[in-house]
């Protein structure tokens, strides 16, 4: 399944670091030097107690799906379909929750609650985008 | 309770619509008098009353094709009026009326018209299919920059993780869902101007193709051509007004984090508006005769069944389930055009309040819910989100 069909992402100052990374394969969210608490996007303001300070914070370790959808409908010309988007939150890290591909397993088995691996796959325009693996005791 | 409320010293006074269509043949610009001219007049008005002019959303905002049409100086130019209010946005709009209404209110308009102009007919014609977000635009820009790059490159792929997060929660199955769809196109057989009027089966429903799981083609709002005008008046014009309906109560509200993917509970959507708007009026939801809910989407119609307090909290399965309750005789008729699923997407609520103010006038022709008092109209859902009463002049 090719992911490369599509609209590639804007990139501003608040999110140049996750996409750089994205590029190495790590998930990296903000952290706040203040409180310690994560978010994402990353907004370079802390949500929970509004410090500036936010710092780079990578994500590893298992994921777990919140919701997904399997999406049939080829939105442009040659889109690979059907694939499975999911958005993925992290035991561990509150305030964080990722979308991205799902690969490992045929999309129609995506299913709230399963365990993923963190993962990129090259996407539009060049950038790597969030691609979760089906993590072996997933399913 | 409420005498201050600014929105009461608002009135609905007109709404009009184009030509309505999946393709209709007329620009924008063309679409958008019509409407406009329309509406006017069905509030008794001319065009020399109207000074406050607004609409939805403002110029340049056009990440889906056919979405954004026009601008307002050039509709301002053409009805040679003169203006002491305008509004263009596209982040706030919680409800179309929210605008004027405050506008009117605080005196800086006696008389504003709001329009949607959509040509989403003509331009999934143009792309062979409904066409992908963003596809006017070479990058993913803001919040779209987290969805277009892997693929959710629809509201529909952004909406259904929600609906499978709430039948996952609830247990609510497809087949029960069917029933709003197919309720509602009952309801445009009685529309002489809904897109869809042939009738609708739960099994033509389960047969239909998926687009993104759980949501199948029956379950997204129809891309048209049109345009909608609302005309919103100074509480004190009504001795100059053909047929006002009242503002009863409305609240717009941005809650929780306003992203689509990011939304916390996706189980649970509208209830900040819901609650705020409830707050205004001493009516409750047992005292409203026909409701008029966001349905972009099958499930967006659920969120506000269950937020508005029509039902409980996982209980809307339950709850539409079979089609009489929502039915034209029913406790609570919905959608009684057609809504966005067969009337077409008329686009931010515009649809549905322009049936809530013919309902309450008993102007709703052969779909006339029968006596109808108070009307309630909702907006969107997901993190935008508006809520409000209309009731009888």
């Amino acid at each position: 399944m090719d992911a490369t069909t599509g609209i590639p992402p804007a990139v501003t100052e608040e999110t140049q670091v996750f996409w750089a990374a994205a590029r190495e394969g790590r998930l990296v969210v903000e952290g706040c030097s203040s409180c310690g608490a994560e978010s994402f996007p990353p907004r370079g303001m802390c949500r929970s107690c509004r410090g500036r300070a936010m710092i780079p914070v990578e994500i590893t370790g298992h994921g777990v799906v919140y919701s997904f959808t399997v999406n049939y409908q080829r939105w442009l010309p040659d889109l690979e379909v059907p694939y499975a988007i999911v958005l993925v939150e992290f035991p561990g890290h509150p305030g964080v929750r990722v979308a991205g591909r799902l690969r490992g397993c045929p999309p129609e088995q995506a299913a709230i609650g399963m365990a993923v691996d963190v993962g990129f796959e090259p996407g539009p325009g060049g950038y790597a985008i969030p691609s979760f693996v089906v993590a072996s005791s997933g399913i | 309770m409420g005498s201050d409320l600014f929105e009461r010293r608002a009135l609905i006074s007109g709404v009009g619509q184009s030509a309505i269509g999946r393709q209709v043949g007329r620009s924008g610009l063309a679409l958008t008098i019509d409407a406009i001219l329309a509406a006017v007049q069905d509030a008794g008005l001319g065009l020399d009353d109207i000074d406050g002019l607004a609409m939805f959303p403002g110029g340049g905002a056009a990440n889906l094709p056919g979405y954004a049409n026009g601008n307002l100086y050039e509709v301002q130019d053409a009805l040679g009026v003169a203006t002491t209010w305008r509004q263009g946005i596209v982040e706030g709009m919680s409800l179309p009326f929210y605008g004027p209404a405050q506008a009117v209110a605080t005196g800086q308009a006696r008389h504003a018209v709001i329009w949607r102009t959509v040509k989403e007919g003509s331009a999934s014609r143009q792309a062979g299919g409904r066409p992908a977000y963003g596809s006017t635009k070479p990058v993913a820009e803001g919040p779209l920059a987290w969805l277009l790059p892997i693929g959710m490159l629809s509201p529909v792929c952004q909406v259904a993780p929600y609906a499978a997060r709430y039948m996952h929660e609830f247990g609510v199955s497809r087949e029960q869902l069917a029933w709003i769809p197919v309720t509602q196109r009952a309801h445009a057989a009685l529309n002489p101007d809904a897109v869809y009027t042939s009738p609708l089966t739960v099994e033509d429903y389960l047969g239909s193709r998926v687009i993104s799981s759980p949501m199948c083609l029956y379950d997204c709002d129809v891309p048209v051509d049109g345009a909608t005008a609302i005309v919103v008046s100074a509480a004190e014009t009504a001795p100059d007004l053909r047929a006002p309906v009242r503002i009863e109560a409305m609240a717009g509200v941005v809650e929780g984090r306003p992203s689509w993917e990011q939304w916390q509970d996706m189980g649970r959507v509208g209830y900040g508006a819901a609650a705020a708007m409830w707050a205004r009026t001493s009516l409750r939801p047992g005292d409203v005769d026909v409701a008029e809910l966001y349905d972009g989407f099958t499930i967006e119609a659920v969120w506000w069944l269950e937020a508005m307090g029509f039902c409980g909290t996982g209980e809307a399965g339950a709850f539409v389930d079979g089609g009489t309750r929502i039915g034209l005789g029913g406790e609570l008729p919905l959608n009684t055009w057609g809504g966005q699923l067969s009337g077409g997407r008329l686009h931010a609520a515009f649809g549905h309040t322009a049936e809530a103010v013919r309902q309450l006038r008993g102007e709703a022709g052969a779909r006339q819910v029968a006596g109808a008092q108070v009307a309630a109209v909702t907006n969107v859902g997901g993190f935008e989100a508006g809520a409000a009463l209309l009731t009888r002049f």
